[in-house]
C-alpha cells in the first residue's frame, strides 16, 4: 500500500476509535437535551437491541413498557416494517393507534414458547425491509443477546424487548449480564390534564436509564406529546405547559 | 344360504358365477378354495390402493366396490406419454398381485365402459369415445339394472344404437339418468369425482431406483424436485401459492408436507428451505421410492428484476414476504396478522385480523375514543365503591389489591348490536358504561359497569383493559 492510503487508512481507524462507540446507523433523539446527552450519539442508538423492564403488575401485563417501546418504535414505523412478537395476544390495536403509532400496518406474531420468541425476533430483525422488531420475553441471556445484535447488524434494524412474564408465575433465572445497548426500567406516572381540562392528561411515565453502552444512567419523568418528538421530559410536580399570556380584556 | 361374492378367473373359466349357491359351487368343482367376503376390508383395501396410486397423478378418485378413477391430464409427460404411464400402472399392480384392466379416455365415464367392456384398445384419444364406446354394451353406461335390463329388453343391445336415438324420447322413455349417462360417457356433460386431491397439471415426479430414508437425502431431494417444478412456473411465467410435497413410500403410504406463501413465488431454493424444517417429521419406514410435488393456486406472476446494486429500494418479495412466509409455516397461518379496524362498537370485536401482506387501508381508529394498550379477553370482576348513579369510581379493588381512583374519564356507554341479534333480546341493560380511571401512583385502567342502576340484576363492574 502507499503511503498515502495507509496514511488514510490509519486516520480511519483513529477517527472510529475517537468516536467512542457512537451507533454506525444513526439515531433517535428525544428532542431534549436533558435526555439526548446521556445516550452515545445523541439519541436512542439505531442498528441496536434494547430492553425495558417493568415492575409488581407489570411484569405480568407490560402495559407502560408497551407503550413506552410504541412510543420510541413510532418514527420507525415509517422507515420500513415493524414486526411485534409476542406470547399473549393482548396487544389491543386502538390502543396503539392512539399511542400515534400505525397499528394498521404492525405485522403481529403469536408465539407459543420463549425459544420461539427469541428465534421469530432474531429472524424479524435480520431481514431486509423491517426497521424494528419488538418481542416480549421473560429474559435475554448473554448468548441470545449477542445473536440478536448480530442480527441487527445485518440490516441496521431496531429491536426492542420488552420483559414480561405474561401467565404470572415465580420469578425464573435472572440475566447475569446483557447485551442490550440500553435497559430502561419504565413504570406509570400520575398524569396533568391540560389548564381546564377535566380528566386524564396525557400517560406520563417515570423513566429510567439503567445501563447504557457508551452512555450516562438517569432518570427522568416524560410525558406523550403530540408534538415534533414523541417524549417529552416533564419536571416533577406542578409542570404544566406554560400558556402565552393573553390581553386582558377590558369589562363592559 | 350362502352364495359367491366374488370369483377369479381360473372359477370363472370353470363356469362359476358371481351369486351362485356355494353348495353347487362346491359341488362343481371339488377343492374349492372358499373364503368368507369381507366388505369393509375391501373397502379399506381400495381406499390403501387408491392413496398409493397417488404417486401417478394427485387426483385419485375410488370407485367402490373395485375400481378407481385418475385424472392424469398434463401428467403423462412425466413418463413419455399416456401409453407408458398406463403401462408402468398395471405393471406395478399386476407384480403385487393385483389383476388390474386399465384404460385411457377423454371422459371418465367412456374410461370406466371400456376399461370393464372393452376389447382390444383401451387407449383412446380425446374426441373419438362415441366411436370407441359404439359397439359396446349398455351395461357399460353404469345405468340402474332395471333400466339397463329395459333397454336391453327393447333390442337396443349396444350404446351406439341407444345414442342414435333422439334425446327427448329417451327421456320420455326411461328416464333423465340415461341421458345424463351418456352425455358423460361422450363428453356431453361433466362429471363431478370426489377426488382425494385436487388435479393439478403442475405436478414434478422423482422416482428413484433405490429407495432413500436418510434426513440429508430427504432435503436434497426436496430441492431437487423444487427445482424442476419452479423452472416449469418460470417457463409459463406463472407462480404458486402453495406446495405440496409428498413421499411415497415402499409400503404404500404417503407422507405429505404442505407450506405456503404470502405472495405466490417460483423460487426453488425458498420454497426447498421452507420444507427443511417440516422434514423432521417425515417416517420414511422401509425407505421412499417416489417424490411428487404439487403446486396450488397457480396464478400469472411478473417477472421480478433483481436489484442490481445494494443500495437500492428493497421491495417487498425480497425482504418482508419470505419472513412472514417462514413464521407462518413455522408458527401456523393464523398466529401472523396484521390488525385492522372492523365496524363494531364491542371493543372486543373492532379488531379484525388480515393477512400481513394485504395491503393496508388507509383508516384507523376513531382518535376520539381513547382505548387501552392491553385488551383482556375476559373482563376481571372488580369491587368498586362509586357514587350513583353515573359517576365514576373513587374507589376499587383488583385481585386483592386497593386502589384509589384520583382522575377519572367517562362514562362511555357501549350498547349490544341490537341489529346482531332477534330483536327480542335487545335489552338496554346490557349497556356497558366504560370508565378511564387513574389511581394515586398513575396505572391507568378502563373499566366498566354492566347493568343500569334500579334495574332487577344488579350491577356489576368488570376491569377490561390496561392503559401504557
Amino acid at each position: 500500500m502507499s503511503r498515502e492510503a495507509r496514511f488514510l487508512a490509519a486516520r480511519r481507524k483513529v477517527a472510529a476509535i475517537e468516536a467512542g462507540g457512537a451507533p454506525a446507523h444513526g439515531a433517535l433523539p428525544f428532542g431534549d437535551p436533558r435526555v439526548d446527552l446521556h445516550l452515545p450519539g445523541g439519541g436512542l442508538p439505531l442498528g441496536r437491541w434494547h430492553e425495558a423492564v417493568g415492575e409488581g403488575l407489570e411484569i405480568e401485563t407490560a402495559a407502560v413498557a408497551g407503550a413506552f417501546v410504541a412510543a420510541l418504535a413510532a418514527p420507525l414505523a415509517r422507515r420500513g416494517a415493524v414486526v411485534w412478537v409476542m406470547r399473549r395476544d393482548d396487544l389491543y390495536a386502538p390502543g396503539l393507534f392512539g399511542l400515534g403509532f400505525p397499528a394498521q400496518r404492525l405485522i403481529q406474531v403469536l408465539a407459543r414458547s420463549e425459544v420461539e420468541v427469541l428465534t421469530a425476533l432474531e429472524d424479524a430483525l435480520g431481514t431486509a425491509g423491517v426497521a424494528a422488531a419488538i418481542g416480549e420475553a421473560e429474559a435475554v441471556d448473554l448468548t441470545q443477546g449477542r445473536r440478536l445484535q448480530l442480527a441487527c447488524e445485518r440490516h441496521g434494524a431496531t429491536g426492542f424487548v420488552i420483559r414480561r412474564r405474561p401467565f404470572g408465575g415465580g420469578s425464573g433465572r435472572e440475566a447475569a449480564g446483557s447485551a442490550a445497548a440500553t435497559r430502561w426500567k419504565v413504570a406509570s406516572a400520575p398524569s396533568q390534564p391540560g389548564p381546564g381540562e377535566p380528566g386524564l392528561g396525557p400517560p406520563r411515565w417515570n423513566i429510567a436509564l439503567e445501563r447504557c453502552r457508551g452512555g450516562r444512567p438517569g432518570a427522568w419523568i416524560v410525558e406523550k406529546s403530540d408534538g415534533a418528538y414523541p417524549l417529552r421530559v416533564v419536571e416533577g410536580l406542578g409542570d404544566r405547559q406554560l400558556e402565552t399570556p393573553k390581553s386582558l380584556r377590558l369589562a363592559g | 344360504m350362502r352364495r359367491l361374492f366374488a370369483v377369479d378367473e381360473a372359477a370363472a373359466r370353470l363356469g362359476l358365477f358371481v351369486g351362485q349357491k356355494a353348495t353347487d359351487a362346491a359341488a362343481l368343482v371339488p377343492g374349492l378354495a372358499v373364503a368368507d367376503a369381507d366388505p369393509a376390508a375391501d373397502g379399506a383395501a381400495l381406499t390403501a390402493l387408491c392413496d398409493w396410486c397417488a404417486r401417478f397423478s394427485p387426483a385419485v378418485a375410488s370407485d367402490p366396490p373395485d375400481g378407481l378413477f385418475l385424472d392424469i391430464t398434463g401428467v403423462a409427460h412425466l413418463w413419455g406419454g399416456e401409453a407408458a404411464m398406463t403401462g408402468d400402472l398395471v405393471a406395478r399392480l399386476t407384480a403385487n398381485g393385483i389383476p388390474v384392466r386399465a384404460a385411457v379416455a377423454g371422459t371418465a365415464g367412456a374410461a370406466w365402459a371400456l376399461a370393464r367392456f372393452g376389447e382390444g384398445e383401451t387407449l383412446i384419444p380425446p374426441g373419438s369415445e362415441r366411436r370407441a364406446l359404439a359397439r359396446l354394451p349398455v351395461h357399460a353406461l353404469r345405468l340402474a339394472p332395471p333400466i339397463a335390463a329395459q333397454i336391453a329388453r327393447l333390442g337396443l343391445a349396444t350404446i351406439g344404437r341407444l345414442a342414435d336415438l333422439p334425446r327427448e324420447q329417451l327421456t320420455r322413455r326411461f328416464g333423465p339418468e340415461v341421458v345424463l349417462r351418456l352425455d358423460q360417457a361422450l363428453g356431453g356433460a361433466s362429471e363431478a369425482l370426489a377426488f382425494r386431491r385436487p388435479p393439478t397439471p403442475w405436478l414434478s415426479r422423482l422416482a428413484f431406483a433405490e429407495p432413500i430414508s436418510m434426513p440429508a437425502d430427504l432435503g436434497r431431494v426436496a430441492l431437487d424436485i423444487a427445482i424442476v417444478l419452479c423452472a416449469r412456473l418460470e417457463e409459463a411465467g406463472q407462480g404458486a401459492r402453495r406446495f405440496e410435497l409428498g413421499f411415497h413410500r415402499l409400503d404404500g403410504k404417503i407422507q405429505r408436507l404442505a407450506i405456503g406463501l404470502a405472495l405466490p413465488g417460483r423460487d426453488a431454493r425458498r420454497v426447498a428451505r421452507l420444507f427443511i424444517p417440516l422434514l423432521e417429521s417425515v417416517d420414511p419406514g422401509f425407505g421412499i421410492e417416489v417424490v411428487t410435488l404439487a403446486a396450488e393456486g397457480v396464478e400469472r406472476l411478473s417477472q421480478g428484476q433483481q436489484c442490481l446494486d445494494e443500495t437500492g429500494e428493497i421491495a417487498p418479495e425480497e425482504g418482508v414476504a419470505p419472513l412472514i412466509d417462514r413464521l407462518a409455516n413455522r408458527l401456523g397461518q393464523a398466529l401472523v396478522w396484521r390488525a385492522e379496524p372492523y365496524p363494531s362498537h364491542a371493543p372486543e370485536r373492532a379488531v379484525a385480523r388480515r393477512p400481513p401482506m394485504s395491503p393496508p387501508g388507509d383508516d384507523g381508529w376513531d382518535p376520539e375514543r381513547p382505548r387501552p394498550l392491553r385488551l383482556f379477553r375476559r373482563p376481571e370482576p372488580i369491587e368498586v365503591m362509586a357514587p350513583v348513579p353515573d359517576d365514576p369510581p373513587i374507589f376499587f379493588r383488583w385481585r386483592g389489591r386497593p386502589h384509589r381512583v384520583r382522575r377519572a374519564e367517562g362514562p362511555e356507554r357501549l350498547a349490544p348490536e341490537w341489529w346482531r341479534r332477534p330483536f327480542e333480546d335487545a335489552d338496554p341493560a346490557k349497556a356497558r358504561d366504560y370508565y378511564r380511571v387513574e389511581d394515586e401512583t398513575g396505572m391507568r385502567f378502563w373499566l366498566f359497569r354492566s347493568g343500569l342502576y334500579g334495574a332487577e340484576t344488579p350491577t356489576r363492574w368488570w376491569l377490561h383493559g390496561l392503559f401504557g
